[in-house]
């Protein structure tokens, strides 16, 4: 097999991409149905009527479709105002977290100060730090501040995000120097050199840490679930399985709520997918 | 005239306040007070009085905890593994495809993963519902009966894991891709030229090169999956929940239903150090093997 | 001088004000099934005849021991509602837990009630050390859903329409064979997946045997009354075992069971009468009926428990006196207007709301009113109640049982054991 021809190699590259590959591709592609499943047959069955649902036999595909059960959960549910709660606390943590991170990260990587060095230390350290196992005394904490059920005390705990201060000072770092002293010739200040050299420099990590930021917030459920007793401040995922009275022990109601609650994000990522997972291959490849 | 440039010390103090108040109030007090806590017979709220190490006797002796340390690395065991293995195959899969029908294929994988847990508690029981399940149909089929998987505690964790693996096995992919694409193709080509084979190049190129990311998949599954609760807190609603219970499930039970937040906080920070003591090790694992 | 001046103006300004302004009283509860339709009526109800002087607010919560772990957690930190649903079984346990705000005197005048207005045992129910905690609503108990057609096809219906020869353990089994050669593979429908309804049903069984799950020395399952304990296990393992209703069913999925036709028999709490009457009343259910719960052992009994309302005790954030007479006052129209109630299934706990022509002719209420008089109400224990210790413990050890992952005497004894623990 040494030293055949370029030809000759891409034959043999060919035969194989159609035997073994043919194979693997297939494999994949069976693989990804059966991941997309569950998600179907959850949409299916939203759009049931709901005798059909528990209908003995399986029925992939509706003979019956409506949208009964979504009107009913969007009009006997609070579940726009769970949106709104949502909205704002993931909307706030992606910000606060980002923008502080960012201002962090750029201290951290292009000015000196004393402590830097224990500062670094003490960030990389606790990037291993399990939140949950501070969850009782952030309970304790809220209280004392009178913030359980709102916003803020929804939002406080989870700004605590060593990992994107981390990321923004490796990508600060990388930054080449010329740049930077050439603007310091001009005479920018620092917040100058922040605001038009490093971060536009860096959109794309920024875009990166704000978007998984985002969904790690909409996806969150333990601390929303202790820190809110009232249901006007439920965000939508503790919303859909705390309150039960809006869809009781109908299925189709069930899915419907709980898709209504995916979407959004579902949205973003279907519109933004390029985006998205450049986000997440960034943030891993620098880390790697 | 030279500018006189503000001392850079206090710029510097002002672009880390935001993050050093946070981090001290919401990261620094709350484990000194968690340390504090772990002495005492406190209620959730509200102080207690002093009992020395009386709470850790009684966790070495709490069958309950020994349950749920078990249950959580029981857990963790079914998840990290077969999520990082399953991820490198998937991606390895999808890395061969171009264009629109990798983007078909990654979004198949990648979705579950956005989904808050609460819908994906939601469409899994459903689809694994004991009576009206749709996976009920195969599970007959195989079992001679329906197998409400939630219900059966042998079953129970390696069915949560499977749900989760499911769940977040998207992530990993992504994060293989990236790594598989860093991995110039002018390799395999000059490779191919060697008459490699395609296993050779798996194990003499592609695996070297993806095992750092291959350890840090694995370090992020690790770290995540040892605070296990919501899952397993939410299929188990209402059944055995002594069985069922994770650590973080043992903190929230004794803090928030008992109303035993010193005993709660203990539990915590047997898990902290937990953590950190497997986050170190794995860090130098990883130092060890970069050295080499 | 001059401050204290204007602070009293201030104040009176403000309680003028407040005294004017609307109350908005928040209410939790945990009715989700068929009751919490019809206590959604109520509440409009109420809403629309104290336009612009009440408002009630209402959440609901997940039954059980997610509604209790809000309530106590949200109480401590002063984030509780202004009045909520409470099982008058776990009244020990949050009157000990610090949940509860005492209802004084001035309060039940406020509501226009008087404890004698309820039976004597209720009223004890809500008492704890000579002090009142809560106002009782109802009583409710599990009862026996029954499918009439098929019941009457199996020979299994007397001239009135009532069950016949389910009395007995070894008849009731006779009887689930005479369904099954009707062509039910399995006629008996529990919910057999969680420790709430299998303890609800064991319980029964024990005191049909009269037996006691918690003596007057604070043990639990003292002498022979693990026997019983597990007699009664064994009974309702054997149902399952046997084939005569399927292990492991899901709450909604038993009453699917039982609506849908594949069983004929079905025990679940009285609050599943309104699902009934309303598929009923839709056409989309049969001839059915609900009686009080056969005689497996040596005696009729019944396990029940009372819904009732108390009021949180929100730490660090006490009511306006305007507000908890507001509250009072919701709670004594409730009251007043549970004869209503009964369509929901439960007894009204209210004397003057039972004694009603409406009420005495209400079906099937009439039928199995009768097992008030050997109600079996939870052990009086801070470790006993809904969402307390012994409910987990059900879940915990008797429903593996039913469900033949352990025996009946593992299970009991592991019970015991585990609660003994948690006793001091």
């Amino acid at each position: 097999m040494t030293a055949i021809p370029m030809e000759a190699a891409r034959v043999t590259r060919l035969r194989r991409l159609n035997v073994a590959g043919g194979a693997l591709t297939a494999l994949i592609v069976l693989a990804a149905v059966a991941w997309a499943f569950p998600l179907y047959w959850g949409i299916v069955t939203s759009l049931k009527v709901e005798q059909d649902v528990v209908r003995p036999g399986v029925h992939l595909i509706p003979e019956r479709w409506t949208l009964d059960a979504y009107t009913y959960v969007l009009f006997n549910s609070q579940i726009g105002r769970w949106y709104v709660n949502s909205v704002v606390t993931a909307g706030a943590v992606t910000v606060l977290v980002v923008a502080m991170s960012a201002a962090a990260g750029y201290a951290l990587s292009q000015l000196r100060f004393p402590g830097k060095r224990l500062l670094w230390w003490l960030i990389l350290a606790s990037f291993m730090v399990p939140i949950p196992a501070l969850l009782v005394n952030h309970f304790v904490l809220m209280a004392q501040f009178g913030l359980l059920n709102s916003w803020a005390g929804v939002v406080l705990p989870q700004l605590i995000a060593p990992v994107t201060v981390i990321i923004y000072k490796q990508f600060f770092d990388s930054v080449p120097r010329d740049f930077r002293e050439a603007a310091v010739m001009d005479g920018a200040t620092e917040l100058q050199l922040l605001f038009r050299l490093y971060l536009p420099m860096n959109w794309g990590i920024t875009t990166a840490l704000a978007i998984i930021t985002f969904i790690g917030a909409w996806n969150t459920f333990l601390w929303p679930f202790l820190a809110v007793t009232s249901e006007d401040m439920m965000n939508i995922s503790v919303g859909i399985t705390q309150v039960n009275d809006a869809f009781g022990v109908r299925y189709a109601r069930l899915m419907a709520a709980a898709l209504l609650a995916a979407l959004p994000v579902a949205l973003v990522y279907l519109v933004f997918q390029r985006r998205v997972t450049q986000a997440i291959m960034l943030t891993a490849g620098i880390k790697g | 005239m030279t500018r006189t440039r503000r001392p850079e010390a206090l710029i510097a103090l002002a672009l880390l306040a935001p993050f050093l108040l946070t981090y001290a109030v919401l990261f620094v007090w709350p484990t000194a007070q968690l340390v504090a806590l772990t002495f005492t017979k406190a209620p959730l709220i509200g102080a207690g009085d002093w009992v020395g190490f009386g709470n850790y006797e009684r966790l070495w002796k709490d069958r309950l905890f020994w349950t749920a340390t078990w249950n959580t690395l029981y857990f963790v065991l079914l998840t990290v593994i077969p999520s990082t293995l399953l991820g490198l195959a998937i991606a390895l899969g999808v890395n061969r495809l171009k264009g629109w029908a990798q983007s078909l294929m990654l979004a198949a994988f990648f979705l579950p993963y956005i989904l808050p847990v609460s819908v994906v508690y939601r469409i899994w029981s459903w689809l694994l519902d004991g009576e009206f399940g749709l996976l009920q149909v195969p599970i007959a089929a195989l079992m001679g009966e329906n197998v409400p998987v939630f219900r059966v505690i042998p079953l129970f964790i390696p069915t949560v894991a499977l749900v989760t693996v499911w769940w977040l096995v998207g992530f990993n992919v992504l994060l293989f891709i990236a790594g598989l694409r860093n991995i110039s193709a002018e390799i395999y080509e000059a490779a191919a030229l060697d008459g490699a084979t395609r296993g050779q190049m798996f194990r003499r190129i592609t695996w070297p090169l993806i095992w750092p990311i291959t350890v840090l998949v694995a370090t992020i599954q690790l770290i995540l999956q040892l605070k296990i609760f919501d899952q397993i807190y939410l299929f188990a609603q209402g059944g055995r929940t002594d069985a069922t219970l994770s650590m973080v499930g043992l903190i929230y039970r004794s803090a928030f239903q008992k109303n035993q937040g010193g005993y709660g906080a203990t539990v915590a920070l047997v898990l902290f150090l937990l953590i950190v003591a497997v986050s170190v090790l794995q860090y130098q694992l990883l130092r060890a093997r970069g050295q080499r | 001088m001059k401050r204290a001046f204007w602070a009293a103006l201030l104040s009176s300004a403000f309680s003028v004000s407040a005294a004017q302004a609307q109350e908005v009283v928040q209410w939790w509860d945990f009715l989700s099934g068929g009751d919490g339709a019809r206590m959604k009526q109520l509440i409009d109800q109420f809403n629309t005849e104290h336009e612009g002087e009440i408002q009630i607010e209402a959440t609901t919560l997940e039954w059980g021991t997610p509604f209790y772990t809000k309530v106590q957690t949200s109480a401590a930190v002063g984030e509780g509602p202004d009045v909520m649903t409470y099982h008058l079984s776990r009244l020990p346990l949050g009157v000990e837990t610090g949940t509860l705000s005492p209802l004084t005197e001035a309060d039940m005048t406020a509501a226009g009630l008087a404890p004698t207005d309820f039976q004597q045992a209720n009223v004890d129910a809500a008492t704890v050390d000579g002090q009142m905690y809560a106002v009782p609503f109802d009583i409710h108990s599990v009862v026996l859903y029954y499918n009439k057609e098929r019941l009457e096809a199996a020979g299994l219906l007397d001239a009135n329409g009532l069950p016949m020869g389910l009395d007995g353990a070894e008849e009731f089994k006779a009887a689930l064979d005479k369904l099954k050669e009707g062509g039910l593979d399995q006629p008996l429908s529990i919910h057999d997946s969680t420790g709430d309804s299998t303890w609800r049903i064991f319980y029964s069984l024990l005191n049909q045997q009269g037996g006691q799950f918690l003596d007057e020395n604070g043990e639990f399952l003292s002498g022979d009354n693990l026997d019983k304990a597990v007699a009664a296990t064994d009974l309702m393992a054997s149902w399952v075992s046997e084939g005569y209703a399927p292990p492991n069913i899901e709450y909604a999925a038993s009453i699917a069971r039982f609506t849908g036709g594949e069983a004929a028999l079905h025990i679940n709490g009285v609050w599943e009468v309104p699902t009934m009457t309303d598929l009923h009343a839709k056409g989309e259910l049969f001839e059915w009926g609900a009686v009080q719960l056969p005689v497996f052992f040596d005696q009729p009994a019944t396990w029940a428990d009372s819904h009732a309302f108390a009021i949180p005790n929100n730490q660090g954030n006490e009511m306006t006196p305007e507000r908890r007479a507001a509250v009072m006052q919701v709670i004594g129209w409730m009251a007043k207007n549970s004869t209503f109630w009964g369509t929901a299934g439960h007894l009204p706990a209210y004397n003057p709301a039972r004694d009603t022509d409406e009420f005495r002719a209400m079906q099937p209420n009439a039928t199995y009113s009768s097992l008030a008089e050997t109600a079996a109400f939870d052990p009086r224990s801070p470790l006993a109640g809904v969402g307390s210790p012994v409910y987990d413990a059900a879940g915990n050890f008797l429903m593996p049982a039913v469900n033949g992952e352990l025996t009946g005497q593992e299970a009991m004894e592991g019970m015991r054991d585990d609660l003994q623990g948690q006793a001091y």
